[in-house]
C-alpha cells in the first residue's frame, strides 16, 4: 500500500514539475515583415533572409527545453471539442534535436515564421500576414495545454514589433508585463525587450543609500525580527512545556495525597474497629512513601557511581604473560 | 649517417628547449614566489601555531597549488582552466554548492540545545551580526560598490562557508581574497578577540556566575530545526541554500532515526567537501589577481568587520543586563560567542572567563550566542542577497 502512495505521490510530484516548467515559457516579442517596408535591416535567419519570427522566453530561471511544444497562428485550435490530433494538425511542432532549444533561465529564442519547416527546426509552417490581425498561441506537448496566446493588432507599423514588457509599480514595486509596439531602433530578437522599467538594484542602492546606514538599519531590523520570532517561539514553548510538568507533578502529588487520605481513613477505621495490626500499617504507610518517591524520582541524576573493587585477579602475577625460559639441553 | 645525427641532435636540442618554457622556472614571476610564501606561512600557522590546520593546511597548500607558474599554452592544467581538474572542483566555489554542503555538516555536528535552553542568547547572535553592516558602511565609504561591499563586510559574520556562498553571488572577482580573509580571521580569532573582551569588560561583570541551563527535552531538539527553518526562510528566503541544509543537517541528527546520514553529513562528507574548498579557494588566489591594493583593503576591512561584531555582541549584552534582574544577567564575556566562529569564539569566552575565575565555566552558556549567530550570518547573507543580487 505504502509503495502505490510514494509512487502516486512521485507522479504528481513530477506532473506538477512538468507542467511548471511549459508554463514557464511566455511569447515576448512578434515581429511581422511588412512588403512596404523593401529596405529594413531586420534580423535573419540562418540563410540570410529577413522575415516574421516569434520570439519565445523561458521566464524561470531554470533551464528548460521547448522541444515538443506547438506553435499555430490558427484560431480554430481554440475549439474545445477538437480532439488531441486534430488540434496537432494545426500546428507547427519545434522537433527535439536541436540544442538552440534548450533554454536557459530567463533566455529567449527565435522562430522564422517563414513556412519553410525544412530549413531548420527554428522555421515554423505558417506564416504571418502584415496589415492585418494575427493570432498566435503556444502549446504544450499534449497539443491541449494552451501555455500563452497573444494577438498582434493589425495596426501594427512597419518595422516595428509587438512586445511584452515589464513595467513596476512606483509605490507597490509590482512587476505587470503589457503589450507595446517596439519602435524599430527598439526590436530585440533573441535579448530582453527594451522598455523594461525594472530598475537596477545596486544601482538603486548606490544612488538612494551611499552610505549603506538605510541597509544597516533594515537589515539589522530583519535579521534581529528572525531571532526575536525564534526566541518568543522557544521561549513560549519552553514556557509551556514547564507549566505541564509542573502540572503533573502537581497531578501526581494530589493523587498521593488521595491514596494517603483513603489510608488515613482506613487507619482510622482499623484503630477504632482494633482490627488493624501493627505491621499492615506500617506497609501502607511504606507503600504510600514508595509511591511518592517514586513519583518524585522523574529525573534521574545520570551520574553512575561503580565503586573499584581490587581483586587477586588484578594482581600483576596473573594480568602479565610470564617470561619465556630458555631450557638448554 | 654524420647528418642524420646532427639533426636528431638539432630535433632534440629544441624540443628540450621548447620544454624549458612550459617549466615554472621559466615562466615565474616575483607576484608567484610572495604568494607560495603566503602559502607556506599558513601551513606553518596551521602546524606549529595549530591555527585552525583543518582549513589553512588545504588553503595553504592551494595557495602554492594556484600559484605554480606554467605557461597559458591550453594544458588544462590551472584553476582558470575550462576543463580541467582543478577547475571542475573550483565549480563547487564559483557556482556556491559548497557552503551549503558545508552548512549540512555543521548542522550535523551542532548542539543547539544550549539555545533552546536558554532562547534570549539569540538576540546576542543577531548583535553581533552588526559587524557585518558596519563594515558595509566603511567599504561603501572606501568607495567599494554596494555588491562588493557586501560580500567583504559578510567576513563580520565569521563564517567561511556564508563568505564564499555570498562573495561568490554578489562579488565573484572578489570572492579569493574574501574566503582567504575569512578563514585567516576565524583562525584568529584567539588573538583578535580576547583584547577586545577585556576592554569593555569590568572585573565585576567577568565574575558573573550564570545558572546551569535547564534539560531540553527531546520534542524541543526536534522541533527547533523545523521551526527554525520556517521562521527564517519564511522571512528570508535568499537564505534558503544555507539556512535549509543547516536545519536538515541539524534535524538529521535529532530525529535518532537517521544516525547514520548524521554521522555522514557531519564527518565524512563534510571532511570531503573541507577539502575541496579549502584547495580550490586556496588555488583562486593566483597572484595576478591576488596581489591588489583590493586584497589589502578588504583585509583590513575583514579585521574592522570582526571587530565590530564581537564588540557589539559584548556591548549588547551589557545593555541586556541593565533590563535583566539580579541572579539572571548575563557574563559579557560571552558577547563574542556572537560571531558565528564555532565553536573557538565559545572557548575563547570560556578561557576569559577562567583567568577571572578559575571555577567560572562559560563553555556551554557561550555555545548558545555562537550557534545564533551561525543562523544569524546565514540570514544576514540571505537578507544582502535578496536585497542585491
Amino acid at each position: 500500500m505504502k509503495k502505490y502512495v510514494l509512487f502516486a505521490f512521485a507522479l504528481i510530484v513530477a506532473v506538477a514539475v512538468k507542467a511548471q516548467g511549459a508554463h514557464d515559457f511566455k511569447i515576448n516579442e512578434v515581429f511581422i515583415a511588412n512588403p512596404e517596408v523593401s529596405d529594413f535591416a531586420g534580423y535573419q535567419d540562418e540563410y540570410g533572409e529577413v522575415g516574421s519570427w516569434i520570439e519565445i522566453m523561458n521566464t524561470s530561471y531554470t533551464t528548460h527545453d521547448i522541444r515538443s511544444c506547438f506553435l499555430t497562428n490558427d484560431r480554430a485550435v481554440l475549439n474545445e471539442k477538437l480532439s488531441a490530433p486534430e488540434r496537432i494538425a494545426m500546428m507547427s511542432l519545434i522537433p527535439k534535436g536541436d540544442i538552440r532549444t534548450n533554454l536557459a533561465g530567463r533566455q529567449f529564442v527565435t522562430f522564422f515564421a517563414d513556412g519553410n519547416t525544412n530549413r531548420s527546426s527554428l522555421h515554423l509552417n505558417f506564416k504571418l500576414e502584415a496589415g492585418k490581425e494575427n493570432f498566435i498561441a503556444l502549446y504544450d506537448g499534449n497539443g491541449i495545454t494552451l501555455l500563452d496566446q497573444v494577438i498582434v493588432p493589425a495596426d501594427l507599423k512597419p518595422g516595428y514589433s509587438y512586445a511584452r514588457v515589464s513595467k513596476e509599480d512606483p509605490n507597490t514595486k509590482e512587476i505587470s508585463y503589457e503589450w507595446v509596439q517596439l519602435e524599430p531602433s527598439k526590436v530585440t530578437p533573441n535579448n530582453a525587450n527594451d522598455g523594461s522599467q525594472v530598475s537596477d538594484k545596486i544601482a538603486d542602492w548606490k544612488e538612494k543609500d551611499p552610505h549603506g546606514i538605510a541597509m544597516a538599519i533594515i537589515s539589522m531590523s530583519i535579521v534581529f525580527g528572525c531571532l526575536i520570532l525564534l526566541f518568543a517561539f522557544f521561549f513560549t514553548f519552553g514556557w509551556i512545556l514547564n507549566r505541564m510538568a509542573k502540572l503533573n507533578r502537581v497531578k501526581a502529588i494530589r493523587k498521593i495525597h488521595e491514596s494517603a487520605e483513603r489510608l488515613v481513613v482506613i487507619a482510622k477505621e482499623g484503630a477504632e474497629t482494633k482490627g488493624i495490626e501493627m505491621e499492615n500499617y506500617a506497609a501502607a504507610i511504606s507503600l504510600a512513601l514508595h509511591e511518592y518517591m517514586g513519583n518524585m524520582h522523574d529525573v534521574e541524576s545520570g551520574v553512575l557511581t561503580i565503586q573499584h573493587h581490587a581483586s587477586a585477579w588484578e594482581t600483576k602475577d596473573h594480568m602479565l604473560r610470564h617470561t619465556p625460559e630458555l631450557h638448554h639441553q | 649517417m654524420l647528418l642524420e645525427a646532427t639533426s636528431t641532435m638539432d630535433f632534440i636540442g629544441q624540443k628540450f628547449a621548447d620544454f624549458l618554457t612550459y617549466t615554472g622556472f621559466a615562466n615565474v614571476a616575483w607576484a608567484n614566489i610572495i604568494m607560495i610564501a603566503v602559502g607556506a606561512f599558513f601551513i606553518w600557522l596551521a602546524i606549529k601555531k595549530d591555527f585552525e590546520p583543518l582549513l589553512l593546511i588545504p588553503i595553504g597548500l592551494g595557495i602554492i597549488l594556484g600559484n605554480i607558474p606554467f605557461k597559458a599554452a591550453g594544458l588544462e592544467i590551472g584553476l582558470y582552466e575550462d576543463n580541467s581538474v582543478l577547475n571542475i572542483f573550483y565549480q563547487g566555489v564559483r557556482q556556491g554548492w559548497y557552503p551549503p554542503l558545508i552548512f549540512l555538516g555543521i548542522g550535523a555536528l551542532t548542539d543547539f540545545s544550549a539555545l533552546i535552553a536558554n532562547p534570549k542568547m539569540m538576540l546576542i547572535g543577531a548583535a553581533a551580526q552588526f559587524g557585518i553592516f558596519g563594515a558595509y558602511i566603511i567599504a561603501l565609504a572606501l568607495g567599494f560598490e554596494p555588491n562588493q561591499a557586501a560580500g567583504i563586510a559578510i567576513i563580520g559574520g565569521a563564517d567561511g562557508p556564508t563568505a564564499i556562498f555570498l562573495s561568490s553571488k554578489l562579488s565573484p572577482n572578489l570572492m579569493g581574497a574574501i574566503a582567504v580573509c575569512a578563514y585567516s580571521y576565524m583562525a584568529l580569532v584567539p588573538v583578535i578577540q580576547p583584547f577586545i573582551m577585556r576592554a569593555l569588560t569590568t572585573k565585576k561583570e567577568k565574575l558573573i556566575k550564570m545558572k546551569k541551563n535547564r534539560e531540553v527535552s527531546q520534542t524541543e531538539r526536534i522541533l527547533f530545526p523545523i521551526v527554525g527553518l520556517l521562521i527564517t526562510t519564511f522571512i528570508v528566503p535568499s537564505g534558503l541554500p544555507l539556512l535549509g541544509m543547516l536545519f536538515f543537517g541539524n534535524l538529521l541528527k535529532e530525529s535518532t532515526k537517521t544516525t547514520r546520514l548524521a554521522k555522514t553529513a557531519g564527518a565524512a562528507l563534510n571532511d570531503i567537501v573541507v577539502m575541496l574548498l579549502g584547495l580550490t579557494v586556496g588555488c583562486s588566489t593566483q597572484a595576478s589577481e591576488f596581489l591588489t591594493m583590493d586584497t589589502i583593503l578588504i583585509f583590513v576591512l575583514g579585521a574592522c568587520a570582526f571587530m565590530i561584531a564581537s564588540a557589539s555582541g559584548v556591548l549588547f549584552v551589557k545593555l541586556m543586563n541593565v533590563f535583566l534582574p539580579q541572579g539572571k544577567k548575563i557574563n559579557p564575556l560571552i558577547g563574542n560567542a556572537g560571531v558565528s566562529a564555532v565553536p573557538m569564539a565559545a572557548r575563547i569566552s570560556n578561557q576569559e572567563g577562567l583567568k577571572a575565575d578559575p571555577h567560572n565555566y562559560l563553555l556551554m552558556h557561550a555555545m548558545g550566542p555562537n550557534v545564533a549567530g551561525v543562523i544569524g550570518s546565514a540570514v544576514a547573507a540571505g537578507v544582502l542577497l535578496g536585497f542585491l543580487s
